[in-house]
């Protein structure tokens, strides 16, 4: 009996051992929402953040859910595998998904308007958050916590005087939220609603080494901020919108979307398509690659899109009204190509708008366009320097604009980055060179 | 008793050396193959998966990924078709400097690797 005794004293133990070992989760498993919560390093989606790879452009266009293998889709008990039972069924992701950027700028400018060529004073911090319920719908949230001086927006880098010691009073505001109801009814097309950048470029605003947003395809702008009745509009501003887009034959984007502008009925519409030949296709799939023979395919990949929107805007009464309304549209085409380490994009708009100035009188309509080429190159494992260099070219309300930006980015952890530009810009006011060197740190 | 004993020990040892074909060595960000017992091209293999690898991620996600038939980031199943699909993506990979005939012994290890694993 004592025997049995300590044999089942020996037996316990063991069997507990057991169960256990074959209870254990066998690996981990992907959770929601990027780098934290997939546990993996910014260079996934990203060469220099926030610059995507084409990873990162599959995710972003998967509706930020991990880009899957091609043809096994995974089914939902196999995603609830290793989560939390409750909060899976919930829908909510198991960390909270937001993330901060603050960024440090320094501008050196010879030309500032008070004489004080190196401003310190902008800086910036940014709450961001992103993810998917359940994968089934996506959302994403761009919040400016706080932000002081331009040298971020669309008009810093050609204004010299907003780049000088006048930072404008802190103003928190929703730069993007939206959500994305992914994979409606079990189709390929997915519904986007909320204030977002329409899908019409190639690349998001944010999509750039450097932040200096790029005149074409869409921060061209017709009017001035600086001209009395005008509007700086540009196609890359969020926008109160609702979009339907869809990837088709895993190398086709297909995007349209109406927009709700303040103080009008009328909407704004728009539409894009891109093409991808070679590389990463749209659902994150590698290309078939022969490794046993050489192609030149095996490096190259070029995205090819094109895009088009129409609206109006108008000068506010008072009552909110928009008045003395300017009909005007856009369209573009676009080219990324990527071999290797090199990184070459070009991109080039015109349109039309038929009253840029709001004139009550005597409306003038003007043609403009903007044309932009970029190319940059990569060192280091992981990608830790890029070098770029952007011509671009706009011609608007105010003439003819060239710019010349040659660029360096360097990211010593993946989450910190130090860049430096150098931003000639030929204008109908003159010639103005700004230096801008910024620090940018996530976490 | 004695039997259940012993079929429990039987058990527990099958369950803990479900991977006893490939001998790991250390944890985490230390973990690597001992690879004494690699044929001779899987051991040249598996210097070059050692030395290139590790330049942007761990090995311990590679023998993970291995050990578990899931690829721990993404969640999806590792198998063969994986290994060519990561191989080409570390290939096009414009920071892994990996040339082709590198990627296609690291695949042909990972492979060999699964195989093992498997037994």
């Amino acid at each position: 009996m004592s025997s049995r005794k300590s044999s089942l004293v020996l037996a316990l133990p063991l069997l507990a051992l057991t169960l256990l070992q074959l209870s254990l989760p066998k690996g981990a498993h992907a959770i929601p929402a990027f780098s934290r919560q997939f546990k993996t390093e910014c260079s996934t989606c990203h060469t220099i953040y926030p610059e995507l790879n084409e990873f990162g452009d599959a995710f972003l266009k998967n509706g930020y859910v991990y880009p899957g293998k091609p043809g096994e889709a995974v089914q939902p008990a196999d995603k609830k595998e290793g989560k939390i039972e409750g909060l899976w069924l919930s829908g909510l992701p198991e960390l909270l998904p937001v993330s901060f950027t603050g960024t440090l700028d320094v501008a050196y400018n010879n030309d500032a308007f008070d004489g004080n060529k190196v401003d310190l004073s902008t800086r910036s911090l940014r709450l961001q958050a992103g993810g998917a319920f359940r994968d089934v719908a996506g959302f994403f949230l761009t919040y400016n916590l706080y932000s002081q001086g331009t040298q971020t927006s669309a008009t810093a880098s050609s204004s010299p005087a907003s780049n000088a010691n006048t930072p404008p009073s802190n103003s928190p505001d929703i730069y993007e939220m939206y959500a994305i109801w992914r994979h409606a009814f079990g189709t390929p097309i997915n519904f986007r609603i909320g204030r977002m950048e329409p899908k019409l470029s190639l690349w998001k605003k944010s999509n750039r080494v450097i932040l200096t947003p790029s005149y074409a395809s869409t921060a061209y702008t017709v009017g001035s901020s600086f001209s009395q009745g005008s509007t700086p509009f540009s196609l890359d501003a969020p926008e109160d919108a609702l979009e339907v887009n869809a990837v088709l034959g895993n190398r086709v984007f297909l995007a349209g979307g109406v927009v709700d502008r303040n103080g009008q009925k009328n909407k704004d519409g728009y539409g894009h398509i891109s093409v991808k030949l070679g590389g990463t296709d749209f659902l994150g799939h590698e290309p078939e690659i022969d490794l046993e023979s050489d192609s030149v395919w095996d490096y190259l990949s070029l995205t090819l899109g094109g895009f088009g929107y129409a609206g109006s805007n108008g000068k506010f009464n008072d009552r909110g009204v928009a008045q003395f309304k300017n009909e005007f549209y856009r369209a573009g085409a676009e080219a990324d190509l990527l071999y290797k380490r090199f990184h070459l994009k070009g991109s080039g708009a015109f349109g039309r708008d038929d009253n840029p100035t709001f004139s009550s009188t005597a409306p003038t309509p003007i043609d403009s366009k903007a044309y932009a080429v970029e190319g940059e190159y990569m060192f280091g494992a992981p990608v830790n320097l890029i070098t770029l260099f952007r011509y671009e070219y706009q011609k608007d309300l105010n003439g003819r604009t060239r710019r010349y930006i040659p660029a360096v980015s360097y990211a010593p952890l993946q989450n910190t980055k130090v860049s430096l530009e150098y931003i000639f810009t030929d204008a109908p006011s003159g010639i103005q060179r700004l230096t801008l060197a910024s620090l940018a740190i996530s976490f | 008793m004695k039997k259940l004993l012993i079929t429990l020990l039987l058990v527990s040892l099958s369950a803990t050396a479900a991977h006893a074909g490939l001998k790991v060595i250390g944890k985490g960000d230390n973990m690597r193959l001992d690879p004494s017992n690699f044929p001779p091209q899987m051991k040249a293999n598996y210097e070059i998966v050692r030395v290139r690898c590790v330049k942007c991620h761990t090995l311990e996600r590679t023998i993970v990924a291995v050990q578990t038939g899931v690829a721990p980031i993404s969640g999806q199943p590792f198998d063969r078709n994986a290994t060519k699909a990561y191989g080409v993506k570390m290939l096009r990979k414009p920071d892994s400097n990996m040339s082709k005939p590198e990627v296609k012994a690291s695949v042909e290890l990972l492979n060999y690797l699964l195989s093992e694993a498997e037994r």
